[in-house]
């Protein structure tokens, strides 16, 4: 078993924290991700694509709770292609899925709790970290997680995955259903939390716009296949038009 | 000093308790991890038919309460281990296979209990079993040994409780409400389901020792499915996901007919051998439709965590 993210030291930019080679998946007998290979190194590294392009299917395969069909997956230098997802946690991978994200019967506070049963550091240490990053959770730890909006469901599903004190964080379309105003606040806290928290992001979003806004790099993914990483700055309409096969 | 207490009370308010414990362990299994058991009779009987055999047929070089010990301990092991067993067998199941592999193994021991007759005396039953200590006339050790089981369920409601606020706890809610997430959090939620099954499977045989005991005589009729429906009836009623679920919906079912009316309501003598047992089991059914139809949570209604964590946090 590799060792524990709380004993390896924080990767710098340059370095790949996630390093994803020929990966295929899917379920059963369909094959939804085909050959993908890139490398998510300490940055905000967006995959973008329609609906049904494979970006869910690609985080769960990445969190491990679908099994690879082939290819590897490693995570900072060491081979965790058939580690168990609760492994992957362990060694610092967050995952916030898109639906079904938090406990519902848990309170908000539970839900939390729930999040720091890995990890050395204290548990009041971490929580009002999250308290910073989600100041509106602060009031409301004692509510059922089930009544939340949208909004705050995200909030305590990215703060439950924080707590976990990870080194990449895979965020499933994080702004999906959610009010403008809530996307706005939610691409703004992404951001913070990459910046000041030290976590590589892996974010896939439909909202090209704004995920180009807060992303370092940029991959497109459609039918299962991923085109070339490049920098955010570079994506312009046109590639992305070639990118999404339009 | 217990003229008061009819031997056939002490008996009644036996299975009364006996069910409550059992409804309480499968309110672990079900109503916090989702794990289905539709086995309870298993697990139980296997309990009592190890220490039955242990105790009865076996000769050990020490009498009670040493003999009493060894051999609970030995049954209680029994039903742990088997629980690991069918908990690793159902754990990647759904909850329609997992009851459907669980009511096979508590079928395989029925089967058992009927057909190795050599070992178990088959529909004859089995006998030689006693107190491990005489404190007088027969309806004093029964009454002795109803308290300790009611401690033994007290404790099990304590540890019910517990697991309630506990990381554990959280855990098995966790597990129960969206495996795969639970999964992601780092915990293995196959060795908190394995464990969970493992303890309460063992404590399920704990309360088939303890029923071996009372009765001091083992038949197979002991470990139909009635006693498993009979848990089930009243956790379903009281409220699955509540703690005290399983209590009060014991007192509503169980205690009701096997207490209140058998001993308090004046009604024709062969409506108790005739009548009230059919009409138990259609009144327990007719009650759990209408409770799933019109209060699908229960008695009690569904889980109330935001007061728990008000209770232990002190929230403003």
């Amino acid at each position: 078993m590799p060792e524990t993210a709380a004993e390896t030291p924080t990767p710098t930019t340059a370095e790949a924290v996630l390093t994803i080679s020929n990966l295929c998946s899917g379920y059963g007998s369909v094959q939804v991700l085909h050959d993908l290979s890139f490398e998510v190194r300490n940055e905000i590294f967006t995959i973008l694509g329609a609906n049904g392009a494979g970006k869910t299917t690609l985080l769960r395969t990445l969190a491990h709770l679908l099994p690879v069909t082939s290819g590897s997956i490693g995570f900072r230098g060491t081979d965790v292609t058939h580690a168990a997802a609760h492994e992957t946690a362990r060694l610092g991978v967050g995952y916030v899925p898109q639906e079904a994200a938090v406990f519902p019967d848990l309170t908000i506070l539970e839900n939390l709790q729930v999040g720091a049963m890995i990890g050395d550091r204290a548990f009041d240490e971490c929580l009002e970290e999250v308290f910073q990053t989600f100041p509106d959770l602060r009031s409301k730890t004692h509510l059922r997680a089930g009544n939340l909006s949208g909004g705050e469901s995200r909030m305590v599903a990215c703060g439950r995955a924080l707590m976990q004190d990870p080194k990449v964080l895979l965020l499933d379309e994080p702004t999906a259903g959610l009010s403008p105003l809530y996307v706005e606040q939610f691409f703004e806290t992404i951001e913070s939390i990459h910046r000041t928290r030290n976590v590589a992001v892996l974010l896939t979003e439909q909202n090209a716009t704004k995920a180009l806004g807060i992303a370092d790099r940029v991959m497109v993914l459609s039918l299962g296949e991923g085109s070339t990483p490049v920098d955010a700055a570079e994506m312009t309409k046109e590639r992305l038009k070639e990118a999404y096969k339009l | 000093m217990l003229d008061w207490l009819d031997a056939f009370l002490i008996s009644g308010l036996f299975g009364v308790v006996q069910i409550i414990g059992l409804g309480l362990l499968v309110h672990l299994q079900m109503g916090l991890t989702r794990v289905a058991n539709f086995g309870v009779a298993g697990f139980w009987g296997l309990g009592l038919y190890v220490f039955g055999i242990l105790y009865g047929k076996v000769d050990w070089p020490f009498g009670d309460p040493w003999q009493f010990l060894v051999c609970a301990i030995a049954a209680t092991a029994a039903s742990a281990l088997a629980g690991l067993f069918v908990a690793w067998l159902i754990s990647d199941l759904d909850v329609d296979g997992a009851l459907v592999g669980t009511l096979g193994f508590a079928t395989v021991i029925f089967l058992l209990a009927t057909a190795w007759s050599d070992l178990t005396g088959g529909a004859a039953g089995l006998g030689g079993l006693g107190f491990p200590y005489d404190a007088g006339p027969a309806k004093t050790n029964e009454f002795i040994w109803f308290v300790l089981t009611t401690a033994i369920v007290a404790g099990i409601l304590a540890y019910v409780l517990w697991v309630h606020r506990s990381p554990y706890g959280r855990l098995l809610i966790a597990v129960g409400t969206n495996e795969p997430l639970a999964r992601s959090l780092g915990k293995s939620s196959t060795r908190a389901k394995l464990t969970l099954f493992t303890i309460t499977s063992g404590m399920m045989g704990l309360l088939g020792v303890m029923q071996a005991v009372m009765f001091r005589f083992i038949i197979p009729a002991n470990v139909t499915i009635n006693i498993t429906l009979a848990a089930l009836a009243g956790l379903i009623l009281g409220g699955i996901t509540r703690a005290w679920g399983a209590v009060v919906g014991v007192l509503f079912t169980v205690a009701l007919f096997d207490i209140v009316i058998q001993f308090y309501v004046p009604l024709p003598q062969e409506w108790y051998t005739q009548a009230i047992p059919v009409a138990r089991e259609a009144i327990f059914g007719l009650a759990l439709v209408l409770v799933l139809l019109f209060r699908p949570k229960g008695m009690l209604g569904e889980m109330k965590r935001p007061q728990l964590m008000r209770r232990i946090h002190d929230f403003k």
